[in-house]
């Protein structure tokens, strides 16, 4: 079902018959969610047409902080305005606590933090939050109370008569996630929250995030700031090319990726000599076999984690019980995180005389996450920005079989039953 | 619903508070009320603070100070300084609302409260017009107060002019506010409405053009005719003279049945006798005067050119009757606020003083060649016709067809809001 127009309730139409998440029982469950999207679609017709987005699934857990995150023109922004309304999608399904999507009264719920925001010059930082408190509907009475108490929780009590001229970026920003709580809202959206904001300022809007969290609000937050929301997530979705690539716990996202990397001291070629030679004989009941010699064509049977030197040179391949193993210089990588499996390595390095310099439980970092999901894993490179129509949509689709255990869909028609989600 | 509409008045009101424009024409307005507090007439002439101004042919015995204060509000106060000058920086003032209001940035915010889209932008629209508002009441409040001491007449009417003006300048602002809408920039979108101005000004001036020419040809055709009866008087007692003169000297001198007395129309009872029954035809009457052909052939051609004005001017109706009338919105407060009577009166006695027509009627004899039309009065009936011409157009088609052409732009706009993307 297709949605027009962007007032009140008539953007989005509800789920069609049939469709994922239609029917009572399916709506009595969606409310458990503070956004839940089954299909979300837009596409902007001009000159050239653009598919921004191809099919958005996605769930927010209620009291969570959820991190959105992708790379210039995944879609992110686009998501987040049909989310506010600001933007009418070409096809939306889904919930918005508990609401369809695009009606006009729900947004009394919700505080939103726009990206680039620019409140009028001629006001206040207490005029601010009075004007856009008002337009959330809060009473008189109610805003007088709240001004000062959230201008101090962000720490813009002394800014509060001053003109919004006369504020730096940073102090806007603050401003700007106070008028996002005035009217109390069970969701947050926070479009890049710490943009222009010091680092001072960044731990205050982290530690604020908690608070909300703390106080059972959903905090959904858009941000290029990877370790900002390593720090502050419950969940994040990486959106690529306008579908969604992972969405989960960074636990669970990470959990086949994690490993044991072994660091042996030593020159390079010496120290791969040794992992080669200690490798078949610790596993035992297996033997180490290079699944490649830097042919490209193989790059889908690298580890997860396989960095382009290792791949380069043809270090890398599988034991005979299952786990990946990757040599790259003096550290070798083993797929497991159990550590009893690496023991029969070490044992082996040191049969040889190998100095061993560290042996650590490793996790990929959310950055790792990122940069696998924007990366073409034929070529190696990043994948363009935006979601233009056509056949580029197919290099998303490589990026996904390999995140989705090679699920063969593409384009918007499929994204939505994708997306890679570990769901508990 | 409430606390939006009113959150939006006041950020309108701070918006105003903050640019130096608004202010700049406030005091403007004051200055243009002070300078009208400075204008007196009295027993001798106009005065200008002590000085008087004796070069004008007016005193207070043709026109009363609350009427000249009363005119210098409509004609200066009103239809200059309010819906030209004061209009033009209103425009400049408000012109930025919408492009300010869909600015990436701004936009957002607004729209991701629960307020429709539709009522976002009328609630807006109207609290454009609070400039205007608070102008003109400050303006007229200052008037009324001039009026009623320096005139010594408390016209609460004046305040007529708040509504009126508004109404005159939401015309102009809708059209601004959906060109906003649509090219995003504010120089596009008040010059654009500048242009439309213009466009209705031009329109309203050829309207009035092609109504003053009508009215001006039927003041010519009747004073035309007037004279070809008076031509047709005299020469038909002349005529009848003659005639006369014939039958007494077929008589041989003998009074036929008593002569014409002078001032009675051919046909009348002129006494006993044949000659009383007998007027002269218009063909003996035509070939007697060649004048009154003259008259008659200018008299049609004059018909043929008032066709073809009443014509135009019935098109210039018929385009107008769609469009907003600003010129006339603002003269809908002379009706109220001037006692015509009073007026032409006064003018009447203005005209007088100034040497008057001195017009009479006597018989144009043959041969006596008519004098040219007054041009002057054809001139002031011309004004005169238009005056009461468009004062016969009902409030309904100035106002009510002005604001069906507002509502019919605010509602693509409000549409076209709705529906965009941002």
């Amino acid at each position: 079902m297709t949605s027009s127009g962007n007032d009140g309730g008539a953007a989005v139409a509800s789920s069609a018959a049939g469709a994922a998440g239609t029917g009572a029982a399916a709506m009595a469950s969606r409310s458990d969610y503070a956004i839940d999207l089954a299909h979300v679609a837009k596409t902007y017709r001009g000159r050239k047409k653009v598919r921004a987005l191809r099919g958005i699934e996605m769930r927010v857990h209620r009291g969570e902080v959820f991190g959105l995150l992708g790379p210039n023109g995944a879609g992110k922004s686009t998501l987040v305005k049909i989310l506010m309304t600001v933007i009418s999608p070409s096809e939306c399904h889904g919930t918005m606590l508990g609401e369809q999507v695009g009606r006009k009264e729900t947004l009394g719920r919700v505080g939103y933090l726009a990206e680039h925001h620019r409140f009028p010059d001629y006001l206040t930082g207490a005029q601010v939050l009075d004007f856009f408190g008002a337009m959330a509907k809060v009473p008189g009475a109610e805003r007088k109370k709240r001004i000062p108490r959230l201008l101090e929780l962000v720490g813009m009590k002394d800014w509060a008569n001053q003109k919004i001229k006369s504020y730096s970026k940073g102090m806007r920003q603050r401003v700007g996630i106070a008028q996002a709580l005035m009217n109390e809202p069970d969701l947050i959206l926070l479009d890049e929250p710490t943009d222009g904001v010091d680092p001072v300022g960044r731990r205050d809007i982290r530690n604020l995030v908690q608070h909300l969290k703390d106080e059972g609000k959903t905090v959904f937050v858009n941000s290029h700031l990877l370790s900002e929301l390593e720090m502050v997530c419950d969940r994040v979705a990486i959106l690529v090319q306008g579908v969604v690539s992972k969405q989960g716990t960074l636990d669970e996202l990470t959990s086949d990726k994690k490993r044991y990397e072994i660091e042996v001291a030593g020159d390079a070629v010496q120290a791969q000599t040794a992992f080669r030679a200690a490798l078949p004989g610790a596993v035992g009941q297996g033997e180490f076999q290079p699944a490649m010699e830097g042919a490209a064509g193989h790059a889908a049977d690298a580890p997860p984690t396989s960095s382009p030197l290792a791949r380069r040179v043809g270090l890398h391949g599988n034991l005979a019980t299952g786990e990946w193993v990757e040599i790259e210089r003096n550290t070798l990588r083993v797929g497991t995180t159990d550590p009893a499996a690496i023991q029969p390595i070490l044992d082996g390095l040191r049969e040889r005389g190998v100095m061993i310099r560290s042996v650590r439980p490793m996790r990929p970092s959310l950055e790792d996450l990122f940069m696998e999901a924007v990366t073409d894993p034929m070529t190696g490179e990043v994948l363009k920005p935006g979601a233009a129509d056509g056949p580029g949509g197919g290099a998303r689709h490589s990026a996904r079989g390999l995140v989705d255990g090679g699920g063969g869909a593409t384009g918007a028609e499929s994204a939505g039953s994708s997306g890679g989600e570990v769901r508990p | 619903m409430m606390t939006q509409t009113w959150a939006i008045f006041v950020d309108a009101y701070r918006e105003l508070n903050s640019k130096k424009l608004f202010w700049i024409t406030m005091v403007l307005s004051g200055l243009v009320v002070a300078l009208f507090a400075c204008v007196g007439i009295d027993e001798r002439s106009p005065t200008f603070l002590w000085f008087h101004i004796d070069f004008l042919p007016i005193d207070s015995t043709m026109f009363s100070p609350a009427l000249l204060y009363k005119l210098l509000f409509l004609n200066l106060g009103l239809g200059v300084w309010l819906t030209w000058i004061a209009t033009i920086l209103a425009l400049i003032s408000t012109a930025p609302i919408f492009p300010d209001l869909i600015a990436g940035g701004a936009i957002e915010t607004v729209l991701s409260k629960p307020i429709s889209r539709t009522r976002l932008f009328l609630t807006k629209y109207a609290a454009g017009l609070l400039f205007v508002g608070l102008q003109v009441g400050v303006f007229t409040g200052a008037s009324f107060l001039v009026i009623g001491i320096r005139g010594g007449a408390w016209e609460p009417g004046l305040f007529l002019a708040v509504p009126i003006v508004v109404v005159f300048f939401s015309y102009l602002f809708a059209v601004c506010a959906v060109l906003g809408l649509m090219t995003r920039s504010t120089i596009a979108s008040l010059l654009l409405t500048i242009l439309f101005w213009f466009f209705l000004y031009l329109l309203n001036m050829a309207d009035a053009i092609f109504v003053s020419f009508r009215e001006q040809t039927e003041a010519e055709i009747a004073m035309r005719t007037a004279q070809i009866e008076r031509a047709e008087r005299g020469t038909s007692r002349m005529l009848v003279r003659q005639r006369e003169a014939e039958q007494r000297a077929e008589n041989g001198g003998e009074q036929p049945g008593g002569s014409l007395p002078d001032g009675a129309s051919p046909g009348e009872p002129a006494g006993e006798g044949t000659l009383a029954a007998w007027t002269p035809t218009a063909e003996e009457i035509d070939a007697a005067n060649p004048f009154i052909a003259q008259m008659r052939r200018d008299n049609e051609q004059s018909r043929d050119g008032l066709a073809q004005l009443e014509w135009w001017s019935g098109l210039m109706f018929a385009i107008k009757t769609p469009l907003p009338k600003t010129g006339e919105t603002i003269s809908l407060l002379s009706r109220t606020l001037i006692d015509m009577a009073e007026l032409e009166a006064a003018e009447a006695a203005a005209s007088e003083e100034d040497g008057g027509s001195g017009r009479d009627a006597p018989p144009l004899m043959p041969g006596q060649e008519p004098p040219e039309l007054d041009r002057e009065a054809i001139a002031e009936a011309g004004g005169r016709g238009t005056r009461d011409e468009f004062q016969s157009r009902s409030v309904w088609w100035v106002m009510g067809t002005s604001l069906a052409f507002e509502a019919a732009v605010l509602g693509f706009g409000a549409w076209r809001f709705s529906r965009r993307d941002f």
